[in-house]
């Protein structure tokens, strides 16, 4: 009986040798432990969220190295020091601005006729866009003359708009309108002319009137589109904000690049190009926010091409 | 609801300056509450056809009238299923089915979506959108968002291609149990042999744009596909569409 039993224990019950453990622990069943798989696709995705910091860590070291060649060019004299401030004088410099109270009057006046022109751009473009998209005859009265007005620089057009509309507001906000209404546009009519004749007739088949088939098929197809153009159409919009405020200004950034230019404050100038590219950063950001809240049906089915 | 078409022409393009008939000379009534099967190798203008059903084209020659009414575009009252799904991409699959309905401003469309969901099977994914579906479980959506409309007449350009052959079957038979307690009049394309047969209460042969043969199936329902006489329909539409080649094809 007892023998019996001894038989059942591995090794009949002997003492275990550490031989026959090694053994034993080769037949020894695995823990089972959850498996501790994390799919690819997920480990992709935290990847990408760590490029954001790859990015500014990037960024830093960009204006390090910046900081660092102004002291060794204090040092050792290679060139005018006048000719390249340092970030740090920069900031300094923004300091200055900031505590005799023009600095905030300064991106105020800029951000106002940015967001004004680019609001009126966009109006004027989606109804115009629309109505040259979906009717014949628009079409036909007014694309001829944008297709001839269109590609001619619409700086050359600032003198006119400047005895047009006086030497205010209003002649800087009508060129930086119009600067984001001409390209924006066709974005637009791609936008529409792009919608799936396929998705047009079935939502006509489900018993969809003309205006439905507009407001819920080719808008919903062409919003995609027409915020892709936003997103290009916005570097020109900031570009005209800084020609219009060039000249016959007494405000703004690009007001200020002129200044400090006629008195060779080179700092001046370094912030105001500095403010001008935040300023652009932030929008571009918030439209990129915008975009993703509204087209995440565009975004669920996005992987990579090749998995790793 | 009853479908004639009269005399249909219909042209894309011009040879030697005359026009090159995809359909010549179509003529083909549809009684109420028939099940047509329409057969044809590609390109013989059997999309066509629906299409001009569906009202997408017109007819070059010829009328199409629908219940008494010419057709004069597409409605509501002929619904369609296209070969891809053709969903909305920017709505879910909830959304996709409720589109008809919501147009409609029914009162009860959120019951009514449920119960379509229910039958595709597809309740987990009843938030998902198009892109996040395979492709059977798309076209399944596509089906339901044309039922779930009520139409009298039903398109459907070979719905059922793009789907696995266990969920095909499903949804074969799923097809014969809403046709038979709605009594819809089903204008459907395949170039499934056996499907047709399987499916239908007449089957029409297109080729060369013009009607082959117009054959009535009468076989008692359910059907049984093993059976001789299914058998015996099945070889006389091969034999048909072979142009006569005795050639057996490797069917499904």
């Amino acid at each position: 009986m007892k023998a019996d039993f001894a038989q059942k224990l591995p090794f009949g019950g002997r003492m275990m040798s550490f031989h026959d453990g090694l053994v034993l622990s080769q037949f020894a069943p695995e823990p089972h432990v959850e498996e501790d798989v994390v799919p690819r696709k997920i480990l992709e995705e935290r990847k990408a969220r760590n490029d954001k910091y790859y990015k500014a860590i990037s960024l830093a070291i960009f204006f390090v190295i910046w900081q660092v060649i102004c002291y060794l060019n204090g040092q050792a004299n290679w060139f005018n020091p006048v000719f390249l401030p340092s970030p740090l004088m920069v900031v300094e410099t923004g300091w200055q601005y900031l505590m005799d109270g023009t600095l905030v009057t300064h991106i105020g006046i800029s951000f106002f006729r940015m967001i004004a022109g680019f609001a009126i751009g966009v109006v004027v473009a989606l109804v115009l866009g629309l109505a040259i998209a979906m009717r014949r005859d628009v079409d036909n009265i007014f694309s001829p003359i944008l297709n001839m007005v269109g590609p001619i620089p619409v700086f050359a057009f600032l003198p006119i708009f400047l005895i047009w509309f006086g030497i205010g507001e209003a002649s800087k906000i009508a060129l930086i309108a119009y600067a984001t209404f001409i390209p924006l546009m066709t974005y637009i009519i791609d936008g529409v002319k792009a919608t799936d004749p396929l998705l047009i007739r079935s939502a006509k088949s489900l018993g969809a009137t003309e205006w439905q088939v507009f407001t819920k098929v080719i808008l919903n197809s062409a919003m995609p589109h027409i915020f892709a153009g936003m997103k290009i159409t916005l570097a020109l919009t900031f570009s005209a904000l800084v020609v219009a405020e060039m000249m016959g200004a007494s405000s703004g950034l690009g007001y200020i690049i002129v200044n400090a230019k006629n008195w060779f404050k080179m700092a001046d100038m370094f912030l105001a190009a500095t403010l001008i590219g935040l300023e652009y950063t932030l929008f571009y950001g918030f439209l990129c926010l915008i975009e993703k809240r509204l087209f995440r049906w565009k975004a669920v089915a996005s992987g990579k091409a090749v998995e790793k | 609801m009853s479908v004639e078409f009269q005399y249909i022409h219909k042209a894309f393009d011009t040879e030697n300056g005359k026009p090159k008939y995809i359909l010549k000379d179509v003529n083909l009534t549809i009684g109420d509450g028939e099940f047509i099967c329409v057969l044809g190798k590609s390109g013989c203008g059997k999309s066509t056809l629906l299409n001009l059903l569906a009202g997408y084209l017109r007819p070059d020659k010829g009328r199409i009238v629908v219940n008494g009414k010419d057709v004069d575009g597409p409605s509501e009252e002929r619904g369609v299923v296209f070969q891809q799904h053709a969903l909305f991409p920017w709505y879910t699959v909830r959304e996709n089915i409720e589109f008809g309905p919501r147009l409609k401003k029914r009162k009860d469309v959120h019951e009514l979506a449920d119960k379509y969901i229910e039958m595709i099977g597809l309740k987990e994914y009843e938030d998902a959108y198009p892109a996040e579906l395979s492709g059977g479980m798309a076209q399944r959506v596509g089906i339901a968002r044309a039922l779930v409309n009520d139409p009298a007449v039903l398109l459907m350009d070979e719905p059922l291609g793009a789907l696995d052959a266990l969920t095909r079957d499903t949804m074969r038979k799923e097809l014969v149990r809403i046709w038979q307690l709605s009594k819809k009049t089903v204008f459907f394309i395949t170039h499934s042999v056996p499907e047709a047969v399987y499916l239908a209460d007449r089957v029409i042969i297109l080729a060369e744009g013009q009607v082959a043969l117009d054959e009535p199936i009468r076989l008692p329902r359910p059907r049984d596909i093993r059976s001789e006489a299914f058998e015996n329909y099945v070889d006389l539409f091969s034999e048909h569409l072979s142009g006569g080649a005795q050639e057996a094809l490797i069917a499904e």
